[in-house]
């Protein structure tokens, strides 16, 4: 079968046809784990960019979407700042974050870009007031640090999914696909039951694990080795993706998330998107992602599948990080359901 | 107490091993010669020349190359031909028992600072960062970096001076040497190869890398707390560094100093180690002093 019949065969089953449903689901909540208030009409998500910059332009497809969603959308001055590859500098970017996650009016916080910055600031964010009152924080990619570092501190999750660069300017000629990735955010933020079922592909490894979904962006999940931020994944169930790095560093990062015990004792493992960079002539490392993965896991006996839209493409689902997930690979095929 | 591997002799053998890229056999012939010509015998392993898609050969045979050179009591000193990468995959297949109890020197640099690490935090073995054998080719093999490596090899106690540069931190300082490829340092973090920087002399440099991940790095370098009990620290060449199409707008210098200009030990910018010819042998594990003045850097083995 060919790739793109699988990612045309990713269905998000949440099914509700109204956006905010009257009963918000929350079972089974985890004593320790605070999962923020769901969405409601009316209510206020605020953007700002710890990360890289990004202009108001590119922000207004996202603001006008979750505007027809229902809810009212802030943003501050980091929209649009610049200091270089930066949105400002290190002082304006924590002094976004820190106000939104502050602000008792904002519920959500959607961050404009990924890019690079969200390390040089997490250690300087007070976390306090957000921890009392938790509020859904989404993005992905340098993202990743925020995921990491607020679920294993603080027990709240967050939504691993497109942020504003991603949504695209013209609904009506966007993809079946793009159209359905940016409603995941929507599913996610009113706490829609959230399910995601993929064709079986041969490279998958069969079984059933459940556990919280931990995960993101490979080369910042290394990064956070050692420090506050450090992803911790023993009985859970981990996701990865990454773009634009040699083969050869894919391996070398896998290497280091196997040695430093991360792949021993998770309940599942899922594969996303690897956009890898192509090896230079005479430099080719001659293994796939399949291979380089399987090789690292191989004496272990969770699930894995490969080839999960999750990542730097299109097909970038959003996805509850810290919230307890049932994987399930057979050869019938893959299903991800959050039953938190 | 840190074990020094016994020096090399007029007569003692060299091995030279690829435990990660591929390495034509003719881009060692100047080393082999070179080697030799400072009065080593040399023997080559399987993997010098050979060669499975980018690496000297597959994972068990670069493996096995590698502990035989380990086990075998005819060799003094083992030489990388040279890094690239694959080091780390077969880091905790290597059975090092024979080796703990004979230790030798074990010399090269970048992929191999995986080695310098895992030998220092496992079992206290000094190690050799140093040029590896493509870098004596070009009729560098005369150079002084070239021939700092054979003063170590056979004991001579280095004595480095190179040139201030305006971004150091002044000051003065001992401690045990470690380091080495900025990547590998982060990349070990938290495996069993993982080192302790505390009370440590620092050195680090890097190569092909965007500044931003360089910066990346370097913060989680910080936040793991490798940057905080340091006694100095010496920045090393940044070869071909790559910037964002949107410019990260700080050299790899600055984004450095930045990290470290609230600490109080002496920190040295531009010194001789690196991908590029300029590349002084530093003895990972092994005590120095750093000497860091206005227009005068010195590295001093004790």
């Amino acid at each position: 079968m060919n790739r793109k019949d699988f990612l045309s065969a990713v269905i998000p089953l949440a099914t509700a046809t109204t956006a905010f449903p009257k009963t918000i689901i929350s079972n089974k909540k985890n004593s320790s784990k605070k999962i923020p208030p769901y969405l409601n009409k009316g209510d206020l998500v605020g953007i700002t960019c710890p990360s890289g910059h990004i202009s108001m332009e590119e922000c207004t497809a996202a603001i006008n979407k979750m505007k027809e969603w229902g809810f009212e959308v802030i943003t501050d001055d980091t929209v649009g700042a610049k200091d270089f590859t930066f949105a400002g500098t290190d002082a304006q970017r924590i002094s976004g974050f820190q106000k939104m996650i502050d602000d008792p009016k904002i519920n959500a916080i959607m961050l404009g870009r990924g890019g690079y910055g969200a390390v040089r600031i997490i250690d300087k964010i007070d976390f306090t007031k957000f921890n009392k009152n938790p509020k859904w924080i989404i993005g992905f990619s340098d993202a990743t640090v925020f995921h990491c570092h607020i679920n294993h501190n603080f027990g709240i999750p967050t939504i691993h999914s497109k942020m504003c660069n991603s949504f695209p300017d013209d609904f009506s000629t966007a993809t079946q696909s793009q159209i359905e990735t940016i409603d995941s955010i929507r599913q996610c933020l009113v706490g829609e039951k959230m399910k995601y079922e993929r064709l079986p592909i041969a490279e998958n490894r069969a079984g059933k694990g459940i556990g919280d979904l931990v995960g993101g962006n490979l080369s910042i999940i290394q990064m956070m080795d050692g420090s506050a931020s450090n992803l911790h994944t023993e009985g859970k169930i981990l996701f990865i993706e990454d773009v634009g790095e040699y083969a050869y560093k894919i391996d070398g990062m896998l290497w280091n998330l196997k040695r430093s015990n991360k792949l021993s004792k998770l309940k599942g493992l899922v594969v996303g998107e690897f956009r890898i960079k192509p090896d230079d002539a005479g430099e080719e490392f001659g293994k796939t992602i399949y291979e380089i993965v399987m090789e690292k896991v191989q004496e272990y006996h969770y699930p894995v599948c490969f080839d999960f839209p999750v990542g730097h493409v299109r097909e970038n689902y959003a996805l509850k990080c810290g919230m307890k997930h049932e994987l399930t690979v057979s050869d019938k095929g893959t299903i991800l359901e959050c039953i938190d | 107490m840190i074990t020094i591997p016994p020096y090399l002799k007029p007569g003692n053998t060299i091995g030279i091993v690829c435990p990660a890229g591929y390495m034509p056999f003719e881009k060692a012939q100047t080393c082999i010669e070179t080697l030799t010509a400072w009065g080593f015998k040399v023997v080559v392993g399987k993997t010098l020349g050979n060669q499975f898609n980018y690496f000297s050969g597959t994972d068990q045979e670069r493996c096995d190359d590698l502990q035989r050179m380990l086990d075998d009591d005819q060799i003094d000193a083992i030489l990388c031909g040279r890094g690239g990468y694959g080091t780390g995959r077969i880091i905790d297949q290597l059975d090092f028992s024979k080796f703990k109890k004979h230790p030798k020197w074990i010399i090269g640099f970048s992929d191999i600072t995986v080695l310098h690490c895992h030998l220092f935090s496992n079992f206290k073995i000094a190690s050799m960062h140093a040029p590896m054998a493509a870098a004596f080719n070009d009729g560098e093999f005369k150079n002084q970096y070239i021939q700092s490596l054979h003063g170590a090899l056979i004991g001579k106690k280095a004595d480095y001076k190179t040139s201030g540069n305006i971004l150091d931190q002044p000051g003065k300082t001992k401690g045990i040497l470690v380091g080495g490829n900025l990547s590998l340092l982060a990349n070990v973090i938290a495996t069993p190869s993982d080192i302790s920087t505390k009370n440590k002399i620092l050195f680090i440099e890097e190569i092909g890398e965007y500044i931003y991940s360089v910066d990346r790095m370097m913060y989680q370098l910080k936040r793991s707390g490798k940057l905080h009990d340091l006694n100095g620290l010496i920045i090393g060449g940044f070869t071909d560094m790559k910037d964002t199409t949107i410019p990260f707008g700080q050299t790899i210098e600055h984004v450095i100093k930045d990290l470290v200009k609230d600490y109080n030990y002496p920190v040295s910018f531009g010194f001789p180690v690196s991908h590029d010819k300029e590349n002084y042998a530093l003895k990972v594990g092994v005590d120095y002093s750093l000497k860091v003045e206005k227009d005068l850097v010195e590295l001093k083995e004790l």
